[in-house]
């Protein structure tokens, strides 16, 4: 019995170990692909048509996707609000209500999300692919960095690209709200806006494209680390994906937890 | 002239351990060997693509692994690298795949008729129709194709050293004699220093002035074809006559000793 509960105290530990060994070795990879993304950068060595592609990839490739997702999560969270406000709030609370839950969090972490399925993994995809094909390889023996002719312009695109999605998911979604309230409570839209004025701070919009910026950093740093570290034929193509979306899911999670403490408070 | 000095590498097991080799310039020399015994492991340590773990390799006197960035970057535009299985770049055409052979500056001149020319002429010196090949993408070709395209973008920078990756894996016999044929019409107009990886020990015995044999990550054999074929060394003969590696493989699954113990199959 003592064995037993040595070993497994030993595993666990071992656990721990691998664990935090991964954990920081994914920590310096990272640095020191941000590392070689800011150098290329600022040495100009980033093609700029190459940037602009990747514009069009993350940022205009996005939009219908995000616009979909926008106009849904402003129309429910008008429905729902507009279930539970009536007969006890006054009505025009809901533009408030509908305007925060937009602009302070749907808007932001559900662009995140579109971003990670659409955009990351898609990264992490190509990327990897490149690298069990040896096409990485190709370009190093051909005597090119494979950090400003891949990684940058999908990270600089990202930065870029995501703010302006998040501002227009934030348009969208609370005029969505706006219209849905219309139908699904009768409030109508100078009430609506009303409240929405009511509880507004210019400070939100700028906090939620931060959000964006953030987001838009992380998610193509995280999805092209884990593409040049595929390891393993298709099947590790496939588990690479995987990794990535839920540790790109994970951090964009955990980021927005850490911003109202920092930012709101 | 390359030279690799006591070059050890492991991945969990030791896959090279202390390589010594030296190869002329203008020599063409294969590395043959069983399966897993570190053949393009060696051959990825040439040009910076795997770091040794110890040891270094030198081209022409300067090391690759303690040069500056750039000068790695130039050791690198002198070395061409036909990859096993071409490894071009997919959402490029043809003609944009060969261009990335080029330097930086030409390839930005892209579509001047020099460069359009030169990459014509490495379609042509590996037996591509221009006009046929020049605009499809890589999903669009054969095997044999794919292997010719990455062979024209090894040498449309006229390196002084190719390096070949089983160049012949996976072909049909007649491309295989084509690849071959290739590999001594290139050295022959370009005097091209060469290393060739491959299972096919004929067409190793075939192209080669040297043979270096690879068992267990250390070199057991380094010499003439010639020498190769009469040498009295067990695992030599193993790979020099298929016959004998046959009768030996089935003299061990006779004695009932599985074949992937067997230090002398090839």
């Amino acid at each position: 019995m003592q064995k037993l509960v040595a070993k497994a105290v030993r595993g666990l530990f071992a656990r721990i170990g691998r664990t935090a060994e991964s954990v920081f070795r994914h920590a310096g990879q990272m640095t020191l692909l941000l590392w070689g993304v800011a150098r290329a950068t600022f040495t100009g060595r980033v093609a700029l048509g190459d940037v602009v592609t990747q514009l069009m990839s993350v940022g205009v490739g996005s939009i219908p996707l995000v616009a979909v997702t926008a106009v849904l999560s402003g129309v429910v969270t008008s429905q729902q609000g507009g279930y539970q406000f009536t007969s006890s709030i006054p009505l025009y609370v809901l533009g408030s209500v509908v305007t925060s839950s937009v602009v302070l969090e749907l808007a932001p972490v559900m662009t995140a999300f579109v971003l990670i399925g659409r955009v990351g993994a898609r990264i992490t995809a190509e990327l990897g692919t490149m690298q069990v094909s040896e096409q990485i390889d190709a370009l190093y023996s051909l005597g090119r960095d494979p950090v400003p002719v891949l990684a940058a312009p999908r990270i600089i695109a990202g930065t870029i690209a995501t703010p302006l999605l998040v501002g227009l998911a934030c348009f969208i979604g609370v005029f969505a709200g706006l219209v849905a309230a219309r139908f699904a409570v009768g409030l109508g839209a100078e009430s609506f806006l009303y409240g929405a004025r009511m509880y507004w701070h210019s400070w939100d919009l700028l906090y939620s494209i931060t959000k964006g910026l953030v987001f838009g950093f992380v998610i193509p740093l995280i999805s092209v680390h884990m593409g040049f570290g595929t390891r393993g034929g298709a099947e590790g193509v496939g588990r690479a994906t995987t990794s990535a979306v839920v540790l790109m899911i994970i951090t964009v999670l955990v980021l927005d937890a850490t911003f109202p403490p920092l930012f709101l408070n | 002239m390359i030279e690799y000095l006591d070059v050890h590498k492991a991945f969990d097991v030791p896959v090279l351990s202390g390589v010594s080799l030296t190869v002329e310039t203008r020599e063409t020399l294969s590395i043959v060997g069983p399966s897993g015994t570190g053949k393009s492991v060696l051959l990825k340590t040439t040009n910076g693509l795997l770091v040794p773990d110890l040891g270094d390799v030198r081209i022409d006197g300067i090391s690759v692994y303690h040069s500056k960035r750039d000068a790695l970057a130039e050791i690198r535009r002198k070395v061409g690298y036909v990859f096993q299985y071409a490894a071009l770049f997919d959402s490029m055409s043809v003609f944009e795949n060969v261009c990335t052979g080029l330097s930086d500056g030409e390839e930005r001149r892209a579509r001047t008729p020099e460069t359009l020319r030169k990459v014509c002429d490495a379609l042509e010196d590996v037996n591509l129709d221009p006009a046929l090949v020049l605009h499809k993408l890589p999903s669009e070709l054969s095997g044999g194709m794919r292997k010719r395209v990455g062979l024209a973008r090894a040498i449309v920078g006229r390196p002084e050293i190719l390096l070949y990756d089983e160049p012949v894996t996976g072909l049909d016999p007649v491309n295989t004699a084509a690849v071959s044929r290739l590999i001594l019409e290139i050295r022959e107009r370009t005097h091209v220093t060469s290393i060739v990886v491959t299972h096919d020990i004929e067409q190793a015995l075939e192209i080669s002035d040297r043979v270096a044999l690879l068992t267990h990550g250390k070199l057991r054999f380094v010499g003439t074809p010639a020498d190769f074929r009469t040498s009295d060394d067990p695992v030599v003969r193993a790979f020099a006559d298929r016959r004998v590696a046959a009768a030996a493989a089935l003299q061990l699954v006779e004695r009932g000793q599985p074949e992937a113990e067997n230090e002398e199959e090839p």
